[in-house]
């Protein structure tokens, strides 16, 4: 039997909870310091639903690649879901040790969750050093090695496992390899989980749960953390890294939401920036006063667009990357500067007054 | 100089300092509050509180010996750093007494600051505040009744005290409630 993870670098998969950082280090490292594993089947981005897909579809999958990665006679895993969400009932009827996160955005980062295993609270703590060698937390307390997996790695590790490498890196595209999930919500014919890969562009992605409406005017990518399209760039965009890079993106936890074309563009990115600014956990700076600073730069510039309002926003988004314990402000931050660039055009329509979605909903009554 | 000079030097120097440790206790309050001055106004509070603070042991200093040395009511020098020595007013010159002697480890711990650890320095700092409370029941207490500007001037600095140090147990600072606010949240 060849070992399973000289079959994951063969593959050359990555995580697929939204880092996209290399598996097979993770593992490894994992096995040299006989970390613990937290499978996260949280779906904690806006508009995930994959993990939850997962859990419901392909749970003796995922136990499996769970197995794998955690070997011995009883490895000790842990299945992260949000508290009081299906997938926390359905991991439960199945007799797993369900690590319960509270329903918060950051809560579901991999250090929140390291940090509730551990009996503390669900906020992300500073990585010294990844928490896989082991470590202290801010107040001192040890943590033991863990290794926290997205649900959809460790299902692709399992299915590595049966039908090997070069069945997986038949999907996708050389420098992005594998089959991915892309959960597809929001304003379409058909929303849900779909099997994709790399390659395609995010258009023929949607064609598969109904098509871009021809009203659709916007669609996000990657959620909180990731990029706003218009309908045009989403029908050419090629979904695989370098792609989605482009427009200062990445293919992140795999979700499309297609933006309701009846509510006005700066209007959703406003309540998705309060939403942000609602979740930070309150333990760094820049995240805990910079983002409701930057949700209200927003509001302000939606208001009177002027150019020194938009500069005073990128200045603002300027003072956040890299600067939190957790990546909540750099992702909101990107996702920020993304829909000043995409909606440039809306914040003209809006300076003489008037608002592209105000036309396109008496055109959908017409 | 004459017995009365020496009377008149040292209840003078005597409610000076009281104004002064009044005055100095308020800018440290200040300092130590959750909304501290910033940037430049910090180093010219922070500097104000040193400084006149040793500029009051000037008049302290005075105020004591010229009460001792006035030798009209038997305090003796052995009072001067042990409470509750003096023949006259016992407790009412020990207060004063026990005032200098918080003063004393005050000082001697801030000249230390840099050899002590942090948090030593701050316990030993918060006396601060019962040194200047017995200063102020000394001063009031001791006041003459025939000279009421002297009571008025320790009710004064009792009132001003009073207000500042209630301003730093009320005032709030936006990171310290928003920290709370999310700290209420469900994080568990």
């Amino acid at each position: 039997m060849t070992d399973i993870l000289d079959a994951i670098v063969a593959a050359g998969l990555t995580g697929r909870g939204g880092a996209a950082f290399s598996t097979a280090t993770k593992v490894k490292a994992a096995r040299e310091h006989r970390a613990t594993l937290i499978v996260n089947a949280c779906d904690g981005e806006i508009g995930a639903a994959k993990d939850a897909w997962i859990v419901e579809h392909h749970l003796h999958e995922l136990v499996e690649g769970a197995a794998l990665v955690a070997p011995g006679r009883r490895p000790h895993v842990r299945y992260a879901a949000h508290r009081g969400s299906r997938t926390a009932a359905m991991l439960h009827a199945a007799g797993l040790h369900v690590l319960e996160a509270p329903h918060r955005y950051v809560s579901s980062e991999e250090t929140a969750l390291i940090s509730l295993a551990h009996g503390g609270l669900g906020r992300p703590m500073t990585k010294r050093a990844p928490f896989i060698f082991g470590g202290r937390d801010s107040q001192g307390h040890r943590i033991a090695p863990t290794l926290v997996l997205n649900a959809e790695t460790l299902w692709r590790i399992s299915q590595i496992h049966r039908n090997g490498p070069d069945w997986f890196r038949s999907f996708g595209t050389a420098a992005d390899p594998g089959p991915r999930l892309v959960a597809i919500g929001g304003h379409i014919v058909r929303p849900g989980v779909y099997e994709s890969a790399a390659g395609v562009t995010v258009g023929e992605l949607l064609d598969l749960a109904g098509g871009l409406r021809p009203e659709v005017t916007h669609v996000g990518v990657g959620g909180l953390g990731g990029v706003v399209l218009t309908a045009a760039q989403a029908r050419t965009t090629i979904w695989d890294t370098a792609g989605m890079k482009a427009h200062g993106g990445s293919m992140g936890p795999g979700l499309i939401t297609v933006w309701n074309p009846a509510e006005c563009p700066l209007e959703t990115t406003a309540r998705l920036l309060d939403y942000a600014a609602g979740e930070s956990a309150g333990q760094c700076g820049p995240c805990m006063f910079g983002l409701p600073a930057l949700a209200s730069d927003w509001r302000r510039l939606t208001e009177s667009p002027r150019p020194e309002g938009a500069q005073a926003l990128l200045r603002r988004v300027a003072l956040l990357g890299r600067r939190g314990a957790c990546a909540h402000p750099d992702g909101v931050a990107r996702f920020a500067t993304s829909a000043l660039t995409t909606l440039e055009p809306e914040f003209a329509v809006h300076a003489v007054g008037a608002c592209s979605a105000r036309r396109s909903r008496h055109a959908q009554y017409a | 100089m004459n017995g009365q000079a020496l009377w008149f030097l040292s209840r003078g120097t005597g409610v000076v300092t009281v104004v002064l440790l009044t005055f100095v206790v308020g800018l440290g309050v200040v300092t130590a509050g959750r909304r501290r001055p910033h940037g430049e106004s910090a180093t010219v509070v922070m500097g104000l509180h040193r400084w006149l603070s040793l500029g009051m042991l000037v008049f302290l200093a005075t105020h004591i010996i010229t009460a001792i040395a006035d030798g009209y009511v038997p305090i003796g020098w052995l009072a001067v750093v042990v409470p509750f020595t003096s023949p006259y007013q016992t407790l009412l010159i020990g207060l004063g007494t026990l005032g200098v002697d918080l003063l004393v480890a005050v000082m001697v711990t801030s000249y230390l600051r840099h050899r002590i650890p942090e948090r030593r320095w701050r316990a030993v700092h918060w006396l601060s505040y019962a040194m200047w409370l017995v200063a102020i029941v000394h001063g009031f207490t001791m006041g003459s009744s025939d000279q009421p500007g002297l009571r008025l001037v320790s009710l004064g600095c009792a009132v001003v005290g009073g207000l500042l140090v209630s301003w730093r147990v009320v005032a709030t600072h936006t990171d310290r409630e928003r920290r709370a606010e999310i700290n209420a949240q469900e994080w568990t």
